[in-house]
């Protein structure tokens, strides 16, 4: 599925329920996100109600037992996952089973073995996972009048729409960058995760932006581990139409050790921020030394783009 | 996580992968013994999570009780790479006719695992790759296909095991296999996978597993309990092993700064701008730690930070970074309020704020009038002053940093004003380099 998604697509939140569900679904729903309803089998039936906009008008969402029943019952086309690491695996299937078109795992700590597995699985059937450990998927208005969705804990009212993409493997780094960017805005924001496997590639967000006519550039945020920012870089070498500017964070980590995400260590000498700036500048592809000088790159490239 | 040698070859052991007859010994007595046991002539081995142990010395053949005593005083003291030798695998020696190299791992790229096999094993397979990388075959499982003993037989035969070995190198992979995703491994590696035997009599000679490296997925730890014996606390970071226990996501560093932030992306970039302004200072200080405290924004969460920072007796400044998403840095400045109260350190915090409520975080910070508090309206201009705080030996010097402009738009939080104030301006500065 496109991941420019719009207040029209139905959403549901699988583990709407917890604490974490909760909070983030008044949020989403806040942001004009059209939440259809959530998946909890032990609360199928039950309708929750949130208090949504300055009057506060209530809200109330229904419950269902699986992702199924909640797609017959409201022709859900996206999901959005908050169920603990151990649960996240059948919550993916489930969403996969039926037909959920756009999956989005915010969860952090899932094994990369459950998350291969539901990856594959997804791919094979043309449905698109976003994540998992990442901040979710943001879009913002569109030239047609299309409203944006909130699929995540991106929060609302950093950025307003603009020509530029971002995409990010870090949560805090991204709204760090959003707002350094605010007065020139967004298209999209998509976090893809720092996990070792996620389900959109830092490859597949810049295709994403390049197939969009409203994006004019794309910021992307790497950091340490794995190999994706250099797949990122060879991808748009050839195929990116767009200026493309890059943030990698992690120079000063040590080989050998994860710095917090799953995802993000240098070993065996593979992995290095450096090795990834030198493959995204060899690309063309400028990277900032901190975030502000990126965000300083996507100014002087934007002129450029304008002035073109 | 990675394991020892010793470790990796249980869980190959318990697939019915043929090891050598081995004893794991923490002592010199112990090796002796085990050596007995298994018989001479044997291999004492180095325990030690990193490679080339062999070149470093770390491997000796030994004929006797007496070479046993001396290949122990030579290896446990030994430190290899920065690691200390944790212990010595004593294993029969074999009569090696043959080495072939097998590893299983995850595949970032391709999203499915990876095979790499050759039938020139024995060193390091990257240098066998950049020798003869003809030789190297990469093939792929699928997370989604059913790896049986015809898809290994396959595969066997296209890595090029020669003929004789194919059945029972097919064997060994589907093995290999089983023990990877049993086990919730990363990396299951065999090197050297080598024929023994006696030449002359083909039906002694058989694959077996000489060496073997396996890295766990941490992150499936809560359905593998059996892992809390893989526990490697005597040989971790005694700080990191604090950390853990107190739930924080902690990396111990060798600098000065000490960084706390929220979101691990914002951590490394933290990291990245305090080396950058030490190297820019032109002095040596660098980070002292990767600290990610997500979104707790809690005293709680606070307190066991910069406990755990503090408690680096490296550490001469700390860098607090926080970019309010969901969490509001005014819950966070309380947070950091009540941690500070009965905190007796007097090492100067440098704190960030952006995002949600940042204004309210910094009023609240300067309203606290703590003397050990600085805040900066850039990330950039908080690692610099944090940076220069850790050079500076003592209230002199800070206040000669300031003068020269180092933090012309930072304040101390005692009497911050917008439009100015050096550091040394503040009756703040009195407390800093002094005792308490």
């Amino acid at each position: 599925m496109n991941l420019f998604v719009n207040e029209e697509t139905p959403v549901i939140v699988q583990g709407m329920t917890g604490h974490q569900g909760m909070m983030h679904t008044g949020r989403m729903l806040e942001a004009g996100t059209r939440i259809v309803g959530g998946v909890n089998p032990r609360k199928a039936g039950l309708q929750v109600a949130f208090r949504v906009g300055d009057d506060g008008r209530e809200m109330a969402i229904p419950v269902f037992a699986t992702c199924s029943e909640a797609k017959a019952a409201t022709g859900a086309r996206a999901s959005v996952i908050f169920v603990p690491p151990r649960f996240a695996k059948s919550a993916m299937l489930e969403a996969i089973d039926a037909g959920i078109e756009l999956i989005v795992v915010i969860t952090e700590g899932i094994p990369v073995a459950d998350t291969a597995y539901c990856v594959e699985l997804a791919l094979s059937k043309g449905i698109s996972i976003v994540g998992p450990n990442c901040p979710g998927l943001l879009t913002l208005p569109r030239k047609d009048g299309k409203k944006g969705a909130n699929l995540g804990i991106i929060p609302d009212g950093i950025v307003s729409s603009g020509p530029l993409g971002l995409i990010s493997k870090s949560g805090t780094l991204t709204y760090q960058m959003m707002g350094e960017l605010a007065d020139i805005g967004f298209t999209a924001c998509i976090g893809v995760g720092g996990d070792p496997i996620v389900g959109t590639t830092l490859t597949e967000a810049l295709q994403c932006f390049e197939d969009d006519a409203e994006t004019k550039t794309v910021v992307m945020i790497g950091e340490i581990g794995g190999n994706a920012e250099q797949d990122a870089a060879a991808w748009a070498e050839t195929h990116m139409t767009k200026p493309v500017v890059a943030y990698i964070a992690g120079f000063t980590a040590p080989e050998g050790k994860q710095m917090g995400h799953a995802g993000a260590i240098v070993s065996g000498g593979k992995g290095t921020a450096q090795g990834k700036k030198e493959a995204l500048e060899a690309a063309g592809i400028p990277v900032g030394r901190t975030p502000s000088q990126a965000a300083g790159l996507v100014r002087e490239q934007l002129m450029g783009v304008e002035a073109r | 996580m990675d394991l020892y040698e010793y470790q990796a070859r249980e869980l190959l052991t318990a697939q019915n992968i043929a090891t050598p007859d081995a004893l794991y010994a923490k002592t010199s007595q112990e090796a002796v013994a085990a050596a007995e046991r298994i018989g001479f002539p044997c291999v004492v081995k180095a325990q030690v999570k990193i490679g080339h142990r062999g070149q470093a010395g770390g491997v000796a053949m030994v004929n006797d009780a007496v070479e046993v005593e001396r290949a122990c005083a030579r290896i446990l003291p030994m430190s290899i790479g920065g690691h200390q030798v944790n212990g010595v695998l004593v294993a029969a020696a074999k009569n090696v006719l043959h080495e072939y190299y097998v590893s299983i791992s995850l595949d970032r790229s391709s999203r499915d695992f990876d095979v790499l096999a050759t039938a020139n094993g024995g060193t390091e397979v990257e240098e066998i790759a950049k020798a003869h990388p003809e030789s190297v075959k990469r093939l792929h499982i699928s997370a989604l296909e059913t790896f049986d003993l015809d898809a290994a037989r396959r595969m066997a035969q296209s890595i090029g095991f020669y003929h004789a070995d194919v059945d029972q190198a097919a064997q060994v992979l589907l093995k290999m296999w089983k023990c990877f995703k049993d086990n919730d491994a990363t990396l299951v590696e065999i090197n050297p996978l080598a024929k023994v035997g006696d030449p002359d009599d083909e039906s002694s000679k058989s694959l077996c597993a000489l060496d073997a490296k396996i890295s766990l997925d941490a992150n499936a730890s809560f359905r593998h309990k059996e892992w809390s014996s893989f526990r490697d606390d005597a040989q971790t970071d005694p700080f990191e092993v604090r950390a853990r226990e107190l739930g924080l996501h902690y990396v111990h560093l060798d600098g000065q700064v000490g960084v706390i932030g929220n979101g691990a992306g914002l951590v490394m970039s933290s990291l990245d701008a305090v080396s950058g302004a030490g190297l820019q200072q032109g002095t040596q200080v660098r980070p002292a730690n990767f600290l990610d405290i997500g979104g707790g924004a809690s005293s709680d969460v606070m307190r066991a930070s910069l406990d755990i920072v503090l408690s680096d007796p490296q550490v001469r400044s700390v860098f607090i970074n926080i970019y309010g998403g969901i969490t509001s840095c005014e819950q966070v400045a309380s947070g950091i309020l009540e941690a500070l109260e009965g905190l007796r350190s007097s090492v100067p915090i440098v704190v960030r704020f952006d995002g949600n409520e940042a204004g309210k975080g910094v009023r609240m910070l300067e309203e606290a009038d703590d003397s050990r508090l600085r805040v900066c309206a850039t990330m950039e201009r908080a690692a610099q002053l944090s940076a220069s705080l850790a050079a500076s030996p003592s209230v002199a010097d800070i206040h000669c940093e300031t003068r020269h402009g180092v933090s012309s738009d930072t304040a101390v939080v005692q009497g911050h004003d917008e439009s100015a104030s050096s550091v040394a301006d503040a009756p703040a500065e009195e407390s800093m380099g002094g005792a308490r």
